[in-house]
């Protein structure tokens, strides 16, 4: 008997851990017509796993204060053997991270498997997204660069518009008038406790959604009907389909390893594409760097805001769409779910995404 | 000429073997630079040398100071004998302490003696202070 037999027999005997692994993966069947876009979860996954780990990496040298961060930023860059990998790797994956979330939110907006019974899967995945921009927003600032410094100070000061607390409300994001230490200390425990704190519990809860649930068919193909809604809980089961274990996890891995070469394609090949000049100088007061811009991710908000005859009015509509999205399935509760006959949704969708594009070159140009 | 088939155990083998040796090249790629990345600085390699003012040792007292990354402490037992040692405590690592009244350290942690010498006393550090080597020079010591 080989030692794998006895490790699994040992644990079998005592978790009962040959069923979980039958019932997770040999035999936990998946639609026959699954797409690739139904990969972009265990994508994410792993992107958030080296996330993770290059954040805790990172945390021994990093420096949490306005006089040392610039300076220990370098030190791992520069000087920290294999440094300048960790943080790249960081820097840019939280850029394809972002990338992956739209990809993902548009594949599921498309084959819309937001809707009845996967509502909460949807909200709890949109929550997943804003919290991975707020963790975007307050990690820019710890490298307390230039660029990181005006671009706070800008995102922190468009707040400002909110009518009657305005003030109050930047004072409060940025601990004082300006930012400050005050800011980097609050930014910096929000980005490694505050918001992994509520992330971590978050995806679980996503993915609880999605196995309780059970994965949702693709809406394509000529025998496809939209399912009656139950009055009780069911979970989708697939017993024509093709098992998570090995014919699935291995086109997860296919894509998974895309990803991956597109991270680290970026980060030996072109680790400058995320760090514009006022990344290179330390952060400083009382001098504005020209052309200051938001990440690729924000400027179609930063545009939205010049766009609009007052700041509060751009603010106001971005509040809405974001709130329009997080609500879509109790709003959207028509049960089609094939595209070819959602010609409203689909054109909004298209016209949607062009908006957000035009507008990001818009903001990156003006 | 017809091919041999090869059977499935042996093929699913070969392919095991494979993955396992690509998983093993993959996680060496991922390991070495974590590895390094946790690794302390190396130093230069060579022995520091340090001079010091005579005169910031008094008779029967100590001088501590950092020497090599690590606390190290400067006696002057009689005028003009000079004696540095380590101070870390050959018992457990803490740091040893002057007591110009007894003319001996003690260690704080597990109450271990040694003379102004480096010998042990008493208590349970099982060899004597690690010696560094003095040598006057004018008005100045030089440790190391």
């Amino acid at each position: 008997m080989g030692v794998k037999t006895k490790i699994v027999d040992f644990l079998d005997v005592r978790l009962g851990i040959r069923d979980i692994l039958e019932q997770n993966l040999t035999k936990y069947l998946l639609p026959r017509n699954i797409n690739v876009w139904y990969t972009l979860g265990a994508v994410l996954l792993t992107l958030f796993a080296i996330q993770f780990a290059t954040g805790i990496l990172l945390l021994i040298y990093y420096i949490p204060n306005t006089a040392d961060a610039f300076a220990s930023v370098q030190e791992i860059m520069n000087e920290v053997p294999f440094g300048w990998l960790i943080r790249t790797v960081h820097a840019v994956g939280a850029n394809i991270i972002v990338l992956a979330l739209l990809l993902h939110m548009l594949s599921v907006l498309f084959m819309a498997s937001y809707k009845r019974p996967r509502e909460l899967t949807w909200v709890a995945g949109f929550l997943i997204l804003l919290l991975s921009l707020g963790m975007c927003l307050t990690g820019y600032l710890l490298p307390w660069s230039q660029l990181s410094f005006w671009a706070t100070t800008v995102a922190t000061e468009s707040s400002s518009e909110i009518p009657l607390v305005g003030d109050a409300v930047v004072r409060f994001l940025r601990g004082g008038a300006m930012v400050g230490q005050p800011t980097l200390g609050r930014f910096f425990a929000l980005h490694v406790m505050g918001f992994p704190l509520v992330f971590g519990p978050l995806v679980l809860f996503h993915l609880f959604c999605v196995r309780r649930a059970g994965v949702s068919r693709p809406p394509f193909g000529e025998d496809y009907r939209p399912s009656e809604p139950l009055p009780v809980f069911r979970h989708e089961e697939h017993p024509e389909g093709i098992p998570f274990f090995p014919n699935y996890m291995a086109k997860d891995a296919a894509v998974i390893a895309f990803f991956l070469a597109l991270l680290f394609a970026i980060v030996f090949f072109a680790p400058g594409l995320f760090f514009p000049p006022a990344a290179f100088d330390p952060a400083d007061p009382f001098v504005t760097p020209a052309g200051i811009k938001p990440e690729w991710y924000f400027l179609w908000a930063y545009q939205t805001l010049k766009v609009f005859p007052s700041e509060f009015l751009g603010l106001a509509v971005q509040g809405g769409m974001v709130t329009f999205l997080l609500f879509l399935p109790f709003i959207d509760r028509f049960r089609e779910r094939r595209p070819a006959k959602r010609p409203v949704f689909v054109t909004c969708y298209v016209l949607g995404i062009l908006l957000f594009v035009g507008l990001s070159i818009w903001g990156h140009y003006s | 000429m017809e091919e041999s088939p090869i059977s499935p155990s042996r093929r699913r083998f070969f392919l095991s073997i494979l993955l396992a040796g690509i998983g093993a090249m993959l996680a060496a790629v991922a390991l070495w630079p974590l590895w390094r990345y946790l690794s302390p600085p190396a130093g230069s390699g060579k022995e520091e040398k340090m001079a010091m003012a005579r005169n910031l040792v008094p008779v029967g007292g100590a001088h501590f100071f950092q020497f090599n990354g690590h606390p190290a402490v400067l006696l002057q037992n009689s005028p003009g004998s000079f004696l540095a040692f380590s101070a870390v405590c050959t018992h457990l690592g803490c740091i040893i302490q002057w007591q110009p009244e007894k003319g001996e350290f003690l260690c704080p942690c597990h109450a271990g003696r040694f003379s102004s010498t480096g010998a042990v006393l008493a208590g349970p550090p099982p060899k004597p202070l690690e010696s560094i080597p003095v040598t006057l020079s004018g008005d100045q010591v030089l440790v190391g």
